[in-house]
């Protein structure tokens, strides 16, 4: 079985489907790697280093497409300058692993059907856990988000962070970051980390916790709706919702330097958050990165894969933010794509794709079976608290903890023991006793408040210190040995032996272990 | 004069125990608090002797044998060596099983103190007097013999002697209620009994001896069965309640000898054990009953994941090297190290602070996070680290460090299990759901350090290992990080 790494030729796209490293781990799994000449230079990849790697390098990409049983990719096959399309350089009845988005290009699963191809769309990979490792979206995302923050910052003519300077006092940018899934989580990050301050929103509470996590304060938005859409992503939103969230936004985006828009909705249209009017507001100077500029933009005035300036405000309306840093970029989706291949592979000595239409991932990302049409797959299933947030996935922690009824359990406790002691002494009690069970009460009370404020750290010490302490009773061994009788002397001396043993075992060990004790 | 002496020196020993326990609340003033115990325990015991040896108002009355002092001089130099030689012995690791069989003795203690007491001459003792004088006898012997037994079960299940997982009996609770009941009619029989003895010819029910040493060999049965019944990963909220009834034990035989002493001090251990094991309780979000009475821990994890944690299959961990994990550790800003019963067992503790003050030279925020149940003992992993040599600067309690982990580039989870599993926060199914747990998954990578896949004491399956930020390095704790310092160090 041989692996096919192409050049990429759609326009502007500088990353490779494939690095030194993982054509090094394709070739364990079994495999012989095959890569067109020249696939890794616009990523700073050499084509000596895949040979060193283990790779076959092949001149053009008829001969790749000729040996290549599995083809992994970038983006989706296109036609290629020479009026080919790479589709029909395909081999029938190869499998390809690519972006797809097979909901856009309807066209091209045609086209790959009549090939009688097998492929495995990126793009489809389900927002699960055990998927996260696959997940080239969020991978990609992570880069763009970063990458945003970046252009952003070489269009805006101003320092990041607040400085105090002789010649002057600087204050820090205000970075307003509207959609926080994964993309906004990275420019959160990143434009935290160059010193600007960041406040980010998003249509789902739950992202609050993550925007916080890395140092942005939320924006809190009020409107009876929340915008989780089931498998984390987020959903469309009514039109009266709309309008009180761009209102919002305009009030946000006028006070902020920058504002980074990354609202996406799967399969739909990017919803027209900034409005003309919300740019006209923004001071001048101002810089919008509007991220969702290839599903038509989140800002009225974006221009698709330009850096334009409107009414004093530069509006960049980049689509290849990760092919920008395709070094970067390449090494990771490198990896998804690897480990998605790791994953769909049967397992050695017979390398070879086997797909498991029971496995959720496999039928996730299957999009055409030797030909056949597979896509869409059944339902995700339900939203999930947590949303996208790639590496930094978490499992969302419940705000409280089910009520503890220990201590209520333990008050109540004391209570009956007391009332019993108390009503048994005065029924059956000799004026001792009473007396007795007073100190006995009195002396518990004081306990309990002495102990109720030890820290932690020391409760190995304080236990082993009131075992030594229990050890008093060897004052009653001692009565019994003076008592009168054998029996009596006997047991008290037994009971002395063992008592003292507590008493020195006790305090000496709690001495040793306090001085290891150091701050 | 003397029995004046021997009150105010009584009432200076009960006001240094409270200052002891008080002490030892803080870091600062704890070492303090010890000495004031021991001073404490040496005006007790020594005031008690003088007023014993001393002839006159004293309780001696007699002139004091020559042989009896020998006797007492003895048991008291032979049990101070014993002790000494046991508290300098033993590994700090061996802690939990020490305390333990530290409370069985004061439980002994009791139960020897009692029976001697009841073969006492009664002297002239009207009869309201003498039934509650009885009374407390035996009360004080079946707490004592509770404690003892009980206290041997948890030293065997701490040691490993006797299996952690929680013995069931079928009908337990109507079993020890068998024989609390038992324990009542006995004490009545006991409490009506003309003689000490069975006098020869007179009827067994007639005598109190019988009765009382059936109760004390029930009692025992009794403190084997409730301790037996309790799985590993509860031991410290057990040793703290046998902590607890020690105390008890020692009040219980100053309510027998009429001493205050014995009754102030065992109070004051009573309800601090009492305290310390609500305590525990707390952060393991049960109820003390549900941890004497529940049998936790007995369905291996058997019981089916519901709903929340569906997606999280069970077997799919990335294993991961001594390497990766040292080039993680190496490029990480802030790290966090959660030690848990794992490096106890494995005597980790030294090296693991040997990687901490490596990081921390190089510049790495390095902290270590312990829960409150890790370990076998309240406190187990503090006194660990102590021993190493940690600074308790950055050692941190759950509460101060769990927002820290978001924020966090590498936890380091050494031989903990339970106390990190995310199945306490989302999983309603999981039979540890509600306890407050260290939330590790939050932070950016986590690298388990286990001996296998085996569950923890819980007995339940942990969705934390299958993350996929989750990094499994398997081997044996001590061999792990010895490894992975000789990484850190290349």
């Amino acid at each position: 079985m041989k692996v096919g790494i192409p050049k990429e030729i759609y326009p502007h796209e500088r990353r490779v489907a494939a690095v030194p490293e993982t054509v090094h781990k394709i070739r364990k799994l079994g495999y012989e790697v095959v890569i067109e000449a020249g696939a890794g230079d616009a990523a700073a990849f050499t084509d000596a280093t895949y040979a060193e790697a283990g790779a076959t390098i092949v001149p053009n990409a008829v001969a790749l497409y000729e040996a290549a049983d599995i083809v992994l990719k970038v983006r989706q096959p296109i036609a290629t300058a020479a009026g080919a399309h790479e589709v029909d350089l395909l081999k029938a009845g190869a499998t390809i692993i690519s972006f797809i988005w097979p909901a856009q290009n309807k066209e091209l699963l045609e086209r790959l059907a009549a090939r009688k191809v097998t492929v495995l769309a990126m793009d489809a990979m389900p927002r699960i856990t055990r998927a996260q490792r696959m997940d080239a979206l969020s991978a990609m995302a992570n880069i763009a988000g970063y990458r945003a923050v970046i252009e952003a910052a070489e269009n805006f003519g101003r320092f990041f962070p607040g400085q105090v300077t002789a010649a002057g006092r600087v204050k820090p940018a205000q970075v307003f970051i509207v959609g926080a899934g994964v993309a906004g989580l990275a420019a959160i990050a990143a434009a935290k980390s160059l010193g600007a301050q960041v406040r980010a929103f998003d249509t789902r509470p739950a992202v609050r916790e993550q925007v916080e996590s890395l140092g942005g304060t939320f924006v809190e938005f009020t409107f009876n709706e929340t915008g989780d859409g089931g498998g984390g992503y987020a959903k469309e939103m009514s039109e009266a919702y709309l309008a009180a969230e761009q209102a919002m936004i305009a009030l946000h985006a006028k006070q902020s330097d920058i504002v980074i828009s990354t609202a996406l909705i799967p399969g739909k249209v990017a919803p027209p958050l900034i409005t003309s009017g919300a740019v006209v507001a923004m001071a001048h100077g101002s810089v919008i990165v509007d991220m969702a500029a290839e599903q038509g933009g989140n800002c009225a005035l974006t221009e698709r894969d330009k850096v334009v300036e409107k009414f004093g405000v530069t509006i960049i309306g980049l689509t290849d933010l990760p092919s920008r840093m395709a070094r970067q970029s390449s090494e990771l989706y490198a990896t998804v794509v690897f480990n998605l291949l790791k994953e769909v592979s049967a397992p050695e000595p017979t390398p070879g794709i086997a797909i498991k239409m029971e496995d959720e991932i496999h039928r996730g990302v299957l999009v055409l079976k030797g030909g056949e049409l597979m896509w869409p797959p059944p339902k995700p299933p339900a939203p999930r608290a947590g949303g996208p947030t790639g590496a930094h996935k978490v499992l969302e922690a419940k705000p409280a903890h089910p009520p503890a009824p220990a201590a209520k359990g333990g008050g109540r406790l004391l209570g009956v023991l007391v009332s019993i002691a108390l009503g048994a002494a005065v029924i059956f009690g000799p004026p001792q006793l009473i007396q007795h069970l007073t100190v006995f009460l009195l002396a518990c009370v004081v306990g309990y408040h002495v102990i109720w404020n030890v820290t932690p750290a020391l409760h190995t010490p304080l236990m082993s210190v009131t075992n030594a302490i229990s050890g008093i009773i060897v004052i009653g061994g001692m009565l019994a040995l003076f008592g009168g009788g054998t029996g009596s002397l006997a047991l008290g001396a037994v009971a002395i032996l063992v008592a003292s043993i507590n008493v020195a075992g006790g305090f000496l060990v709690t001495q040793r272990m306090l001085r290891m004790f150091r701050k | 004069m003397i029995v004046t002496f021997r009150s105010l020196a009584y009432l200076a020993a009960s006001l240094l125990f409270i200052l002891s326990l008080r002490g030892l609340s803080t870091q600062q003033t704890a070492r303090q608090g010890n000495r004031y115990g021991i001073i404490g325990m040496l005006v007790a015991v020594l005031v008690t002797a003088v007023a014993l040896l001393i002839p006159g108002d004293g309780a001696g009355a007699a002139a004091p044998d020559k042989t009896v002092v020998g006797i007492l001089g003895a048991a008291l130099g032979l049990g101070c060596v014993v002790g000494a030689l046991l508290a300098s012995r033993v590994a700090m690791t061996s802690m939990p099983e020490l305390v333990a069989i530290l409370h069985s003795f004061v439980g002994a203690a009791a139960v020897l103190v009692g029976i001697a007491t009841y073969l006492q001459p009664a002297g002239t003792m009207d009869a309201a007097d003498r039934s509650a004088h009885l009374g407390e006898i035996y009360v004080g012997i079946l707490v004592g013999a509770i404690t003892f037994s009980g206290s041997l079960i948890a030293f065997g299940k701490l040691r490993g002697k006797i299996g952690s997982k929680p013995l069931l009996l079928p009908g337990r609770h109507l079993l020890n209620a068998l024989a609390l009941a038992a324990c009542v009619a006995l004490g009545v029989i006991f409490l009506n009994a003309d003689v000490a003895w069975p006098e020869p010819g007179g009827s067994l029910l007639a005598a109190g001896m019988p009765a009382l040493l059936a109760m004390t060999g029930l009692a025992l049965l009794l403190g084997m069965h409730l301790v037996m019944a309790i799985g590993g990963g509860d031991m410290p909220v057990v040793v703290s309640l046998l902590n607890s009834y020690s105390g008890w034990s020692a009040a219980a035989a100053g309510f027998m000898l009429s001493n205050d002493l014995l009754i102030i001090t065992g109070a004051l251990v009573g309800s601090s054990g009492a305290i310390l094991s609500i305590i525990m309780c707390r952060a393991m979000n049960r109820s003390i009953w549900n941890v004497i009475l529940g049998g936790f821990g007995a369905d291996s994890g058997a019981k089916p994941k519901s709903g929340a944690g569906g997606d999280v299959p069970a077997g799919k961990v990335n294993e991961t090297t001594v390497d990766q994990v040292a080039e993680l550790l190496l490029a990480a800003r802030s790290v966090i190290i959660v030690p848990g019963y794992g490096m106890a067992v494995a005597q980790a503790q030294h090296p693991v602070k040997e990687i901490s003050s490596l990081l921390i030279e190089k510049g790495i925020k390095v902290r270590y996070a312990i829960h409150p149940v890790a370990g076998r003992l309240p406190g187990h992993m503090n006194v660990l680290l102590a021993e190493a040599d940690v600074s308790y600067d950055i050692v941190k309690e759950m509460d101060e460090v769990n927002e820290d982990f978001p924020s966090t580039d590498v936890v380091m989870v050494i031989g903990a299990n339970d106390i990190v599993n995310p199945s306490a926060e989302d999983d309603p199914g999981s039979p540890i759901y509600g306890m407050p747990v260290l939330q590790v998954w939050k932070a950016a990578r986590t690298v388990m350090l286990k001996r296998g896949m085996a569950a923890g004491y819980a007995g339940v399956d942990n969705p934390l290992c299958y993350l996929d930020n989750t990094l499994m390095l398997f081997g044996d704790a001590k061999q792990s990080v010895t490894k992975l310092l000789t990484a850190l160090r290349a």
